[in-house]
């Protein structure tokens, strides 16, 4: 039942989503078929529009591409010259920002909550300003500006990570990291800021619970209580930012993609756009919506294994 | 002459990216050459010693030619040809002084009347796929470009080659070329910028996938093609060419574009041997590059000869630009030496026509107005005096920071002179469909490149439809006709001197800096412009605004 539920959910999403999505590029000035033939005569362009149906409404247009995608087909590239499925670019360049997302979320979980719990525990301390003012910086730090300062010390000035370009994990899992490492260091800061400031926040709260007093009482470590006791039920709303971050990651892949070369769906995204690709960002965009959902679906199954309390309401 | 700064080549980027690609028929005249610098252990070009066969070069692009290579069809900016020439040749290739030779032609004659053209191929040549290059493809491949081929629709050369009447098959290795009216710079269209490529009959007939399944003559040959990821291309070993030393063509096993799209990654990229070698065009990172150069750090090949120009395009056929007092007005209140310190670090040179100097056309004083801002004055009160209107106009550019710097300068040194500047921001798809659409006042390009000057044929034609500032000049027009009958040197530069100057009076234009492009390299790669031509035809061409021929770079073993 749930799982039907969400699947409602997540079809009506995507058709909101994409629907939204598509009449924003609609509204746009600027003509695919334009964007294609800058320099032919009109003629041309006529006959292009019409053998890409964009000589058709926009409700005509977005219905079959509806079709197609329930089915599966996620449609063509306008080109002149050659039928360029999305699927086949999609399916390349999809792993790469999963993969890229996936670091950055890890790398920023990783600083974020050893850092968050140490700062609550150890509140109103050096380090806890220290890192508080930390926090605030690297929010304040465009992702693009932090990309070239790493690129240029890290890549060039130390020679340890590559500056631009991509291997997948297949070819060579070393290459791949040396490719990696910079644009995940670029997309996890501004994350690493606003989950150790969650946490920091909702462990404070919970080091002033009866059970934390309880715990101390019985003389537990201080380190037991923090990691075992304290941090699982100040992990919430630190789960639910970090599903719902996902959106922002992919914004910030988009950018982060661009300064390091990266072929993923951030640099098609913005191709997509660019050039009035209607078909392949509505294609695009609908799978990120799908993968959202599907992300914050796992977050809130992780609810329940988090706090006992919501597995037994769900129970009851 | 001097490129852009990022502003200017945002501003370029703009219209640049897909408009100057356009036409553009033949590529680049002029003299003299780049300006090589050494890195490493200071040697440069000079003291590389011999050229040593194998290795790879990475070579980082400024953008992904999402477009494919299915030429007759494609529109080609800088990166698209820069691959483009690695894998395919062209009949004709502009030397040294910009003179066109036979390339892939062993030789190509006219009549006097030059309407009748014969080209006669070279004997053996292959494809990458084994088919032999013969007078039947070479026709076919002409005939698609034109639009008489059936199986391709074309889309720029359409225009270009409108002149040709048609093209026949004599024997094997010879074919005619026979123009509606004399066409004397007929080699030069022939190169078209190096877009004219020769594709194999397989690909011209292939109607799936002719933009990324790529048979051409060329150097390299094909290997994959991931877009956004890198166009790996290997050795063609059969090639045609070898060098004055008897070295079998080209030196390196492979070469890898990868597109890059910031300029500051490409330079990164290069100091961090993650590639090595890039493309650049902008004042400030031409700056970087000569530090580095200077540093050691890397070799550099910087050209302005046989530039483009960037300008600001006036669209004469509406208000206020159809007005010659409006237009001038708006030339001489920017103060341009101002304008190129302040954006482009005094790195360019401030251009005065569309023909960049050493090119046929190029005349040191074109009448063109210099900065003049009690001049600007008159000409705005002239203005309100033939009108009744003040002088207010919108200028369009891509909304990044950099070119919001340079148009809200010019919209400041407007001020001063009483010309009221707007200033409006479009992304490029829709700058594009702007430019069409001929809904403008003013926007800047970047176009024209030097070479020929009868490539700029269809840009200024009346009634063309890539004359996009709209002018109908009869003298223009009829001097156009007469430059394309005529090979005579002297004649040409008095023609195309006139239309220079023409340009310089009537004010058509807001004339920029000329472009210029610097390619970085490692310490160790070199070749950048290539050996000399086959059969004598000259030495390499130093020009770079449409990119260099590959087939020479080597890698120091």
């Amino acid at each position: 039942m749930v799982i039907l539920k969400k699947l409602g959910q997540l079809a009506v999403t995507v058709i909101l989503v994409t629907l939204f999505a598509s009449l924003l590029l609609e509204l746009l000035p600027g003509d695919p078929v334009e964007v294609l033939i800058p320099s032919g005569s009109d003629e041309q362009r006529a006959d292009l529009r019409e053998e890409l149906q964009l000589d058709q409404s926009f409700a005509v247009r977005y219905s079959t591409w509806l079709g197609n995608f329930a089915q599966g087909d996620l449609g063509n590239y306008y080109t002149v010259s050659s039928d360029r499925p999305v699927s086949d670019r999609l399916w390349d360049s999809l792993p790469v920002s999963l993969l890229l997302m996936f670091y950055a979320q890890v790398l920023a979980l990783l600083i974020a909550i050893p850092v968050g719990v140490i700062t609550a525990y150890r509140k109103g301390t050096w380090f806890d300003r220290m890192s508080n003012t930390s926090a605030f910086a690297m929010l304040a730090i465009p992702n693009f500006a932090l990309g070239f300062v790493l690129q240029y010390y890290l890549g060039v000035k130390l020679g340890w990570f590559k500056t631009s370009g991509y291997a997948a994990p297949s070819d060579s899992f070393v290459e791949h990291m040396q490719f990696m490492i910079l644009p995940t260091i670029t997309l996890a800061v501004g994350q690493v800021a606003i989950y150790m400031r969650l946490l920091r926040t909702d462990m404070i709260a919970t080091l002033q619970q009866d059970f934390i007093l309880m715990a101390k009482a019985k003389g537990l470590k201080s380190k037991r209580i923090l990691f075992r006791h304290a941090l699982r039920p100040s992990s919430l709303t630190l789960l639910t930012v970090a599903g719902l971050n996902v959106g922002t990651l992919i914004g910030g892949a988009l950018i982060v993609e661009v300064v390091f070369a990266l072929p993923g769906m951030g640099l098609m995204l913005f191709e997509a756009i660019g050039k009035r690709q209607i078909v392949a960002f509505q294609s695009m965009v609908a799978v990120i919506a799908i993968l959202y959902i599907l992300v914050n679906f796992a977050v809130d199954l992780l609810y329940t294994v988090l706090d006992p309390r919501i597995r037994h309401a769900h129970k009851s | 002459m001097k490129s852009s700064s990022p502003d200017r080549k945002r501003w370029s980027f703009v219209v640049g990216g897909l408009l100057m690609l356009s036409l553009v028929a033949a590529a680049c005249g002029g003299s003299g050459s780049g300006s090589e610098r050494g890195g490493g252990s200071g040697e440069g070009e000079s003291g590389a010693g011999k050229p040593t066969p194998g290795g790879k070069v990475t070579y980082a692009l400024e953008a992904e030619n999402s477009e494919g290579w299915c030429l007759p069809e494609s529109q080609l900016a800088i990166a698209g040809i820069q691959v483009a020439r690695a894998v395919y040749d062209t009949l004709t290739a502009p030397n040294e002084d910009a003179e066109y030779v036979p390339y892939l032609a062993k030789s190509l004659t006219s009549n006097p009347e030059f309407t009748e053209w014969t080209v006669t191929l070279r004997e053996g040549v292959k494809f990458h796929d084994g088919s032999a290059l013969d007078s039947t493809v070479v026709k076919n491949n002409l005939d698609a470009f034109r639009g008489t081929y059936p199986a391709r629709s074309p889309l720029l050369f359409r225009f270009v080659f409108q002149n040709i009447k048609d093209v026949t098959v004599v024997d094997p290795l010879t074919l005619t070329i026979t123009t509606s009216t004399p066409w004397a710079s007929m080699p030069a269209a022939l190169f078209g910028s190096g877009r004219i490529g020769i594709m194999a009959q397989a690909q011209l007939d292939d109607p799936d996938t002719c933009d990324t399944k790529l048979i051409g003559t060329g150097p390299f040959k094909l290997v994959s093609w991931t877009q956004n990821e890198g166009f790996l291309a290997a050795k063609n070993p059969d090639y045609w060419q070898k060098d004055a030393d008897g070295v079998q063509l080209p030196y390196l096993d492979e070469i890898e574009f990868k597109p890059v799209v910031e300029a500051s990654a490409r330079i990164n990229g290069l100091l961090a041997d993650d590639v090595n070698a890039m493309h650049v065009s902008g004042g400030e990172q031409i700056d970087d590059l000569r530090s580095a150069t200077e540093e050691g750090k890397i070799n550099s090949f910087e050209s302005d000869k046989f530039a483009e120009v960037s300008f600001g395009q006036f669209n004469t056929s509406t208000e206020p630009f159809n007005s010659r007092t409006a237009r001038l007005a708006a030339i001489k209140s920017v103060d341009m030496e101002t304008f190129n310190q302040t954006r482009n670090l005094g790195v360019l040179k401030n251009a005065n026509g569309p023909y960049a100097p050493g090119g046929i056309g190029h005349v040191k004083d074109t009448g063109y107005p210099t900065y003049d801002l009690k001049g600007a004055k008159d000409l705005v009160a002239q203005y309100k005096r033939e009108t009744g209107k003040d002088l207010e106009f919108t200028l369009i550019g891509t909304p990044d920071a950099p070119t919001g710097a340079s148009m809200a300068l010019v919209q400041q040194m407007g001020q001063k002179a009483g010309i009221k500047v707007n200033i409006q921001t479009l992304e490029q798809a829709a700058l594009v469909s702007t430019a069409i659409s001929g809904d403008f006042q003013a926007m800047v390009f970047r176009n024209y490149p030097g070479g020929d000057p009868d490539a700029q044929y269809n840009w200024w034609k009346t009634g063309s439809p890539v004359n996009f500032a709209k002018f109908s000049d009869p003298k223009i027009d009829s001097l156009l006709d007469e430059g394309r009958a005529t090979a005579d040197k002297d004649e040409r530069q008095q023609i195309y001197g006139d239309i220079n100057k023409q340009f310089g009076a009537e004010g058509y234009s807001l004339w920029l800096q000329w472009v210029m492009w610097d390619i970085g390299t490692a310490t160790d790669v070199y070749g950048i412009v290539g050996p000399d031509l086959p059969d004598d035809g000259g030495a390499p061409f130093p020009g770079l605004a449409t990119g260099h021929p590959v087939l020479g770079m080597w890698v120091k073993s």
